[in-house]
């Protein structure tokens, strides 16, 4: 795995006209502002979906609650293309951090869930005349979902407190959390 | 206002907050922050999407319902910013940006509350405005808050 992370380091910051983009004076700043205008939109559509599932607004048919779902997806790719810019910038700070680890973890964990919510219950929930109450499976996505997009958030947030710095002897494990001696 | 910075940064709150190194100081009161952004923030851009003509299915005056997730966001993060305020005073009371993005938070919950007082009675032409200055006013909030981190001139008074 260290292997993999110091391949993915050196891949990503043989990118570089987006690390010299990032690091001009506004480039982080206008990046960052995207990247919580994208995380809002995300739990504000996904988010009220997911509770609409768990029995808030019982009123609105879940179909047309679904109809929000699209810009959640937008949100997601304006974090995705943002992320993408932080990562290349400066890979070591991501690529070795524990924090950035968990948050891989619960983006995809979560898209996954999706992926089940998809392929299982979303017919069931959205067809024509289907009741107002979602089934348990379907409650169960939306809690899970809520979760791990929180979770996504604070990992996001707790970021600069994990910096992972050069390695101290013993070398790293299976998975480094610390800067590899290379070079 | 020196000394007021330099009293409010003495505090053992102040202190606490700032420099703590549990998890469940600056780093939670941040997470906490960020997770009442995205629930203000986020519910507003919904019912406004919702206005602007999105998801036209939805019975407009039920949206209602999911005004109190915002209420919960903006709660959680009077109190976090309390604390984050009170962690560092003069960083964000000496600049500028603060008061506008906290301008922007004032116009943002004004437009929020307007908007779900009647909901189900606007115009289209109330609907499209009222839309874009909501989205308008939170977006720009956020990006203000964002640029604090770059943007102040003074860390500390003391």
């Amino acid at each position: 795995m260290v292997t993999f992370q110091m391949w993915l380091v050196s891949t990503f910051a043989s990118v570089k006209p987006i690390g010299r983009m990032m690091h001009t004076a506004w480039g982080w700043p206008i990046a960052e502002s995207l990247h919580f205008i994208g995380l809002s939109l995300l739990i504000g559509t996904v988010g009220l979906f997911d509770l609409r599932l768990l029995g808030v607004a019982r009123r609105i048919p879940i179909a047309a609650m679904h109809r929000l779902i699209p810009w959640g997806l937008v949100g997601f790719g304006i974090n995705a293309l943002t992320g993408v810019c932080f990562l290349l910038a400066e890979p070591d700070q991501y690529v070795y951090n524990p924090s950035f680890h968990f948050k891989a973890l619960f983006i995809v964990a979560a898209g996954m869930n999706a992926l089940t919510f998809y392929l299982t219950s979303y017919r069931r929930v959205t067809t024509d005349g289907a009741p107002d109450d979602a089934p348990l499976a379907a409650k169960v996505s939306a809690a899970v979902s809520l979760s791990l997009w929180i979770g996504v958030i604070v990992a996001g947030r707790l970021l600069t407190f994990y910096r992972p710095f050069p390695c101290q002897p013993p070398e790293p494990g299976f998975l480094a959390t610390c800067i590899p001696g290379f070079r | 206002m020196n000394p007021v910075f330099r009293w409010i940064e003495s505090s053992a709150l102040s202190v606490w907050t700032r420099e703590s190194t549990s998890l469940l100081a600056y780093p939670a009161i941040l997470s906490a922050h960020a997770i009442g952004m995205g629930l203000v923030a986020g519910v507003s851009a919904a019912i406004a999407l919702h206005l602007l003509g999105v998801a036209p299915e939805i019975p407009t005056v039920e949206m209602r319902r999911y005004a109190v997730v915002a209420w919960i966001g903006f709660a959680l993060n009077a109190v976090s910013g309390m604390l984050l305020l009170i962690a560092y005073p003069t960083k964000a009371l000496t600049n500028p940006l603060f008061y506008v993005k906290l301008s922007l938070v004032a116009v943002g919950l004004w437009l929020f509350i307007a908007v779900n007082k009647q909901l189900e009675k606007w115009t289209s032409v109330a609907r499209l405005w009222l839309g874009i200055s909501l989205l308008a006013s939170w977006g720009g909030a956020i990006v203000a808050g964002r640029l604090l981190a770059y943007t102040y001139r003074r860390l500390m008074a003391g």
